[in-house]
């Protein structure tokens, strides 16, 4: 037992438990996916931890308010955490933070690019209040500019812009936001990846299974999708994926770049995982099933953090991802009870909690 | 102190020619927590809500406006002023904004174009200077027949990749120039690679320089003409910046006077937004301190003398959220902050505060009972708590916390005959963990089954209080669930002590008894309340699911009283480590000489600290998930007084 590891960890590791045990039951899950509508689904997690923050009119709570307030859960906790976990692990959460920022400052820029107002964009955006760089007066006054490159002028301050401002050119002779979402893509997962490397020890290697496992799957299934979907060149492919990674190393993304059989390279990263062999039935068709096994594998890594030696940085770090694919499972749910879609049609798109039925299936 | 402030609920009928003085007077209160607009025959999307919207949205734009010209003047907002400011009409407002903007946009509008000339001017010099020792014209480089060329910029993290990408191909990729962020390069390679090499650059991010055709001469002749045209450009900007380095100064008081009286507009009309309406009313409802509602009643009063209030006490069977208002003393302030840590608790239940000021300790002494220890720990509490060291006033509410935990420290210290890990110096009063392992263990389990009781009892109250019989007589934690854990408490002590005067087999009926009631409390609930269906789905699935609800509270019970075993084996743990201590002083010095003393000294600062560290973390531990578990929901709604000014405190 290390010393420092306890005397850093103590606090932390406490109210991640602490936070861990208010996630939803399997029993809360059954009754939700059961549930008749969207408004029953709304009253049963008006009784979890998300309740406190569902206490808008009922009638405001549109699908898309009802996950804009839920997403404030996981913006607590964040910042609850950070606050709580010392250097140099506070860093990786803060990075970990960032990617809401940049998944923010995505739709923010995708908003300007189809003209919408700052009320239509500003309940796209994950809620973030500290630790940010980019506030929501910075991101509405993007909107207001109504245009790409004047709105990237605006966050001059942030660490973004140098990315994005070399990024624009490319923007501006191809006219679509693909090169500045990699670009910032790239950027905040070299940055992730050295926060990893800031971190030594037990810590280095709970980070590296945790986040570098999300790393992987993300960098993983760009690959895959710049082949599949957007046919892109070998040169392309590679320049738009990283060269490092946990499980998955530089030669598996060369390898599907070159060509390489994908379901032959996934299933010799990971070989329990389910989903391959339709993958390998049909590429175009079922790269979702592919990715929910991957995200499924991830959901499992950080369920097994909470095994063994409890004080790194693993136990937070585990904690707010389950978190984020509990909110995610609970987008899917929302949006399906309110499209009134059948229960076999979205049960399969739960990663982190399939119903019992369901699981033989997958 | 165990029970969270009494709220009223407070609605008030106001005016509609009063409801801005009214809405400053319940904001200058400080006591008034707004409640979401639920009203009987409100008109919640009216003409006059949507105006109050508008201004809302004008706030907004003006407060960004503001903030722009402050921006362009380097002015920041300042501290919030003293007393809030009253409302601003926009339209007043408007026309102030609007001359300041004039005021500033021309020098601003100078100087940010000067600024862009002066970075374009730069950028190109930067792009021509690594080339700026080639002797040859410019013009031979916009056009190669056989040769692919490439000149640009790209992100020195992007190089690598660009290189390895390109690795079946013939190509040299040189770096002109290295920055921070980007490099110069040249690619070279042959023209009928010229697609690949193109899409291999485009997606690496290499921006080609394209030196405009104006550019004539070699690149040093170029570069000379520029860096002229910088000089230039830097005068212009520092006349510019003088100019608004005066403007700064005739208005900064102006300007941040006229942010935060915005910004007080702002947040009057968007509370007044959330109002209900009626055709000249507005309807307004929220929660206040029992206690504070005669203040609140004669500021309004004072505000508006045609305003209705009305003063009801809340009925938490409603379903709307009322707020938690925790009223503790301040030396449970800092336990008071461990709780809400874990979450607030709903109105009318419990505060858990006091009971964990009372466990809390008592826990941690148990565990790290030694006079000694405690002595030291109560005084760094004390430190800590005086604040008089600048770099521990942070953690002041945490002193009562380490005051307390040190005097039960000192507590058991005494009941275990301890101080500073000697043994020999004290009598024990009750046992020595070290030398009567078994009876601390037992000891220890017992007290966790008093505190699992009392989490159980509780969690009793706390449903008496809220009404919900069901839950009380039925649950796992409720009355049942009490009975069916001491039935099985006794039966385990039947099993050790066989002079225990209860029979077994009353104690086996007894838990089988309740056992049932917990494995059925679900449907047992509902027929109590009369709800139908009784059960969910199939008779089957129903038993089934009974029999593991029956299954996870045995091993749910058994293993949060084990859990307390921990208490027992830190306190032995605490002997065990002191004992350590004493020998590595004995090897260092055997005739007991400084050396011994120093690591006696050393060594207990080690326990004090590491130790008290780790029994720290496990009583938070078992306060948390063994003892709140059983009645504390955390799911409350914390009282947020209105305000209209942030002041950043909590």
């Amino acid at each position: 037992m290390s010393v420092r590891g306890v005397t850093a960890y103590s606090l932390v590791h406490a109210t991640a438990r602490a936070l861990y045990s208010t996630m939803l039951t399997p029993e809360t899950w059954n009754a939700l996916i059961q549930a008749q509508d969207l408004d029953a689904v709304l009253n049963l997690l008006s009784k979890t931890v998300y309740g406190p923050y569902l206490q808008s009119e009922r009638q405001a709570l549109t699908p898309r308010r009802a996950v804009y307030q839920i997403r404030w859960h996981l913006a607590e906790v964040y910042q609850k955490l950070i606050r709580l976990t010392p250097e140099p692990g506070c860093q990786l959460l803060l990075q970990l933070w960032r990617l809401y920022e940049v998944d923010n400052l995505k739709a923010t820029l995708r908003g300007i690019e189809t003209g919408a107002s700052w009320d239509q964009v500003r309940h796209l955006l994950s809620p973030m209040t500290r630790y940010i760089t980019l506030t929501s007066a910075n991101m509405e006054r993007m909107v207001q500019t109504g245009d790409v490159t004047r709105a990237i002028e605006r966050i001059r301050h942030t660490p973004y812009y140098d990315t994005l401002a070399h990024a624009l050119e490319r923007y501006q002779a191809e006219g679509n936001l693909f090169p500045l979402e990699i670009a910032l893509d790239l950027d905040y997962r070299r940055g992730l990846w050295q926060s990893i490397h800031l971190l030594a020890g037990r810590d280095h290697e709970q980070a590296l299974r945790t986040v570098g496992t999300v790393l992987d799957v993300d960098n993983l299934l760009w690959a895959i999708r710049f082949r599949v979907y957007h046919r892109l060149s070998e040169q392309e492919i590679i320049n738009y994926t990283l060269p490092f990674g946990y499980q998955v190393h530089d030669e598996d993304i060369r390898a599907i770049a070159r060509g390489a059989d994908i379901a032959q390279v996934v299933a010799r990263i990971y070989p329990d995982i389910s989903g391959i062999r339709q993958f390998a039935e049909q590429p175009s068709t079922k790269l979702a099933a592919l990715e929910s096994a991957l995200q499924r594998h991830i959901v499992e890594i950080c369920r097994a953090a909470f095994m063994g030696y409890p004080f790194h940085i693993g136990i937070p770090v585990a904690y707010l991802q389950l978190n984020e694919y509990e909110i995610r499972d609970l987008t899917v749910l929302i949006e399906a009870k309110d499209s009134r879609l059948p229960t076999e049609a979205f049960a399969p798109m739960l990663e982190i909690q399939p119903l019992s039925g369901w699981t033989e299936q997958r | 102190m165990f029970r969270s402030q009494a709220m009223s609920k407070v609605e008030l009928i106001v005016p509609e020619h009063d409801v801005v003085p009214v809405t400053e007077a319940l904001a200058a209160s400080r006591v008034f927590h707004l409640a979401a607009n639920e009203h009987m025959g409100a008109e919640s999307t009216s003409r006059q809500t949507s105006e109050w919207q508008e201004r809302a949205t004008t706030f907004a734009d003006l407060e960004r406006r503001i903030l722009a010209v402050m921006e362009a003047l380097g002015v920041d907002a300042g501290p919030p002023p003293p007393e809030t400011p009253h409302l601003i009409w926009p339209a007043v407002a408007e026309t102030d904004v609007e001359h300041l903007e004039q005021e500033a946009q021309a020098p601003v509008q100078e100087l940010e174009e000067e600024q862009r000339r002066l970075a374009q001017l730069q950028r190109e010099v930067s792009q021509l200077e690594p080339i700026v020792g080639l002797g040859i014209d410019l013009s031979i480089l916009r056009g190669t027949h056989y040769t692919f060329v490439m000149l640009g910029t790209m992100p020195v993290t992007n190089i690598e990749r660009l290189q390895s990408s390109l690795e079946h191909i013939p190509f040299v990729l040189i770096t002109l120039r290295s920055a921070e962020h980007l490099a110069t390069v040249v690619l070279f390679g042959m023209q009928r690679d010229a697609d690949v090499l193109n899409r291999a650059a485009r997606s690496a991010y290499l921006n080609p320089i394209k030196p405009p055709e104006t550019y004539r001469g070699t690149p040093a002749e170029a570069v000379a003409a520029l860096q002229a045209g910088i000089e230039r450009t830097h005068r212009h900007i520092e006349e510019r910046q003088a100019t608004l380095e005066r403007l700064r100064e005739t208005r900064i008081r102006h300007l941040r006077h006229l942010l935060w009286r915005v910004r007080a507009s702002r947040a009057l009309v968007e509370t007044i937004a959330r109002y209900g309406r009626l055709r000249y009313m507005y309807l307004v409802a929220g929660w206040v301190p029992a206690s504070q509602v005669p203040m609140l009643e004669q500021k309004v009063k004072h505000a508006s003398a045609q305003v209705t209030i009305e003063v009801n006490s809340p009925r938490p069977m409603d379903g709307e959220p009322i707020p938690v208002a925790l009223e503790n003393p301040p030396f449970l302030r800092a336990f008071q902050g461990l709780v809400t840590n874990y979450g607030y608790p709903r109105y009318g239940e419990l505060d858990p505060t006091p009971v964990l000021a009372l466990t809390f300790p008592l826990v941690f002494g148990l565990m790290f009972g030694d006079v000694g220890h405690g002595l030291l720990l109560a005084l760094a509490g004390l430190l800590i708590a005086s604040r008089t060291v600048r770099a521990l006033r942070g953690l002041a509410s945490l002193g009562a916390v380490l005051v307390a935990c040190g005097i039960t420290s000192i507590f058991f210290g005494f009941l275990y005959g301890s101080i500073f890990g000697f043994e020999e110096v004290l009598k024990p009063l009750w046992i020595q963990p070290l030398k009567d392992i078994m009876a601390i263990l037992l000891a220890t389990v017992g007290i966790g089954v008093g505190l699992l009781s009392l989490g159980m009892v509780q969690n009793i109250v706390n449903a008496a209080l809220e009404r919900r019989w069901g839950h009380l007589l039925f649950d796992h934690n409720g009355l049942a669930g009490l009975m069916f854990y001491w039935s099985l408490v006794g039966l385990a002590a039947r099993a050790f002590m066989s002079s225990l005067p209860v029979s077994p087999m009353l104690l086996v009926a007894l838990a089988a008894v309740f056992g049932l009631v917990v494995a059925f409390a679900e449907l047992l609930e509902n027929l109590l309340q009369g709800h139908r269906p009784l059960i969910e789905g199939s008779l089957g699935t129903y038993l089934m699911q009974a029999f593991f609800e029956l299954f996870e509270t045995v091993i749910g019970l058994l293993s949060n009283t084990l859990s307390y075993v921990r208490m027992g084996a830190f306190a032995v743990a605490h002997g065990a480590l002191s004992l350590v201590v004493f020998i590595l002083a004995g090897i260092i010095s055997p005739a007991r000489g400084v050396g011994y003393w120093v690591v006696v000294a050393l060594g207990n600062l080690f326990v004090i600290g590491f130790e008290g560290m780790i029994v720290g973390i496990q009583t938070l531990r078992l306060e948390y998930y063994e003892f709140f578990s059983k009645f504390f929901s955390g799911n409350g709604v914390r009282y947020r007084p209105l305000t209209l000014i942030q002041r950043g405190q909590e």
